[in-house]
């Protein structure tokens, strides 16, 4: 096990450079997520740790070590493809011990540990399949299986569940946190879902445009967003911002509410909006609220409430979970 | 309608390329009292005489030897120096790529018959006229830019992800080559196989121009001793042809589905 540090990482393909400057510090055993969306350089970042892309400026350390210049087989470094990448051709069992074979570890030590990892993924009766022959879900776990069975310093997993379905996307997402409890192994994960990040992460990582806009647990950066983009990118749904007089009234550039911190009722300061659309989920319903002054803002209840669409709400926005932002972005000073 | 008018169309076309293989075979296989009959009179007495006659006396035992060593050996050095070059161009990055598949490409445009003067030149200084060696590094030399173009397109099909897989995994280029790489390319293995061995077995100009003494000639070769300028045995060429032409056909019937799949490998996604 180790721990990854990155000290002023830069990534650029000629002229242009799509990571700046980065800097941070990943603790041995910590389970850290990159989220960000699409082509704000998390897959290059993660890629850069793995040793696929050259690191083009800055230090990246490994367990202490500068890794700048190893190859991948040099770092000792795990990761899981999004597409999987199971060789076609071999087995199960092969493809989990390709990595020990290459060590020349002996038979008997390959079998034992590929069953091993087998058994903690629920693979044993497939280990003589070739992935051809298994679902996504199986061959998602074998991607993980051969990355487990090498006892790796750092596990790298590059969005390995965009390509489930939702439900087995949750059942896997259990399955991967558990499996760095048991580990207790380094582990970077990359996705663009932000509840992939929630639950999973000891702490997120949020890019965007090359640069790290925030690192903290998923709490922070849900009760504590740095900038107005990770007030926006965290939480789904996402946070409601509002401009305008509403804004100006509580001194701000941008009033940002989250839909579930809205109460509906009558009263004194209240938004008066129509609804336009209602989602009943069951245990939530989600209203669609088109506010004068303030544009469709998405109002989250717990329960099942029986608004209907056309009809008027008072909207009450609870004060001590308002976020405030300045032109800049950025919260504003209490 | 349409559709009798195309069987019969391509019954026609498939006449006229079959016609003179049976034709060769008609001619082989019928005593020399027949041969004043037309040539597309079946054989009446079936014989054997002239394939005895052209193994033994005219030879073909040694060329038929001969052309199966040059051609195994072309085959499987083409396979391995084409799809190790082509391994490289698509899956590793250095210094000098481009100027590299520039070179194939113009390995690719010039004909054989333009170099041949230099070619006799060149293998005549290394001291390998007259020698298998000699041909065969000439054939390897001169196709060597279609092949490499053939894996290359298979290539380019293969994930990336996967050599990037088995570069975590800890596997050296010529690992991932050996055994992540190669053991899925076994269509364009199987095409380049073929493809090679049937131009270096049917090869003329090379093997003229480079073997001049009988016992290195090839069945090629061999061919053009039952034709002299006034004469010619029509039953020891039909046979001998016959002989040269069965080991490729046994070769395709075998091998066709490969083949098929990977000529047209890289044409569609």
């Amino acid at each position: 096990m180790a721990g990854v540090e990155l000290k002023n990482l830069s990534k650029a393909y000629g002229d242009v450079e799509v990571l700046h400057d980065i800097n941070l510090s990943i603790a041995d055993g910590e389970f850290v997520v990159f989220v960000g969306p699409s082509g704000c350089g998390k897959s290059t970042l993660l890629r850069m740790i793995a040793g696929l892309e050259e690191v083009t400026g800055g230090d990246l350390m490994i367990g202490g070590k500068r890794a700048n210049d190893l190859s991948p087989r040099q770092r000792d470094i795990a990761m899981v493809f999004q597409s999987y990448a199971l060789y076609p051709q071999m087995t199960v069992a092969e493809n989990m011990g390709f990595s020990l074979s290459l060590e020349r570890r002996s038979k008997d030590e390959i079998a034992q540990k590929v069953q091993e990892a087998a058994d903690a993924l629920k693979l044993g009766p497939y280990l003589d399949r070739k992935p051809g022959q298994l679902s996504g879900g199986q061959r998602q776990r074998v991607a993980i299986g051969r990355a487990i069975v090498r006892k790796p310093q750092v596990f790298l997993l590059d969005e390995p569940l965009s390509n489930l379905d939702a439900a087995l996307r949750s059942e896997t997402r259990v399955e991967i946190s558990e499996l760095h409890q048991r580990m207790e192994t380094t582990m970077v994960y990359v996705t663009h879902d932000q509840v992939e990040a929630m639950t999973m992460a000891d702490r997120i990582v949020v890019l965007n445009a090359g640069n790290i806009e925030q690192v903290g647990s998923p709490m922070e950066l849900y009760n504590h967003p740095a900038t107005e983009f990770v007030a926006g990118f965290i939480g789904s749904p996402k946070m409601n911002f509002v401009k305008g007089r509403y804004a100006d009234a509580v001194g701000a550039a941008t009033l940002g509410v989250r839909p579930e911190h809205f109460a509906i009722g009558a009263g004194d300061n209240t938004w008066e909006g129509k609804v336009t659309l209602v989602e009943r989920l069951g245990h939530d319903t989600i209203l669609y609220v088109k506010v004068p002054g303030a544009g469709v803002l998405t109002v989250s209840l717990d329960g099942q409430h029986d608004q209907q669409v056309g009809e008027t709400v008072y909207l009450r926005p609870q004060p001590e979970f308002i976020h405030k932002f300045n032109d800049n972005g950025r919260p504003v000073a209490a | 309608m349409g559709r009798w008018l195309l069987v019969f169309v391509l019954g026609v076309i498939a006449i006229l390329m079959v016609s003179p293989l049976i034709l060769t075979v008609f001619t082989s296989l019928k005593p020399t009292t027949e041969l004043v009959n037309p040539p597309w009179y079946p054989p009446f007495n079936l014989t054997f005489e002239h394939y005895v006659r052209v193994w033994t006396e005219g030879g073909f035992s040694r060329y038929f030897f001969n052309t199966l060593v040059i051609s195994v050996i072309d085959a499987l050095m083409m396979i391995l120096i084409a799809s190790l070059a082509a391994y490289a161009m698509v899956f590793m990055e250095f210094r000098g790529k481009i100027v590299l598949q520039v070179l194939f490409l113009i390995g690719l445009m010039i004909p054989v018959t333009a170099i041949v003067l230099p070619l006799f030149q060149i293998v005549r200084s290394f001291g390998l006229l007259n020698t298998h060696l000699g041909v065969i590094f000439a054939d390897l030399a001169l196709a060597v830019s279609i092949f490499v173009f053939m894996f290359s397109s298979y290539f380019i099909g293969v994930p990336k992800a996967l050599h990037e897989a088995a570069r975590i995994d800890g596997a050296t280029e010529f690992q991932i080559y050996r055994r992540v790489v190669m053991p899925i390319a076994t269509p364009a293995v199987v095409t380049t196989a073929l493809l090679e061995f049937l131009w270096s077995w049917n090869d003329l100009l090379l093997r003229l121009l480079l073997m001049t003494q009988d016992q290195m000639r090839t069945l090629s070769v061999g061919l053009l001793n039952f034709q002299g300028t006034m004469t010619r045995d029509v039953t020891g060429l039909s046979s001998g042809t016959v002989i040269m032409a069965i080991p490729v056909v046994i070769l395709f019937l075998f091998f066709q589905r490969h083949f098929v799949r990977g000529m047209t490998a890289g044409a569609v996604k």
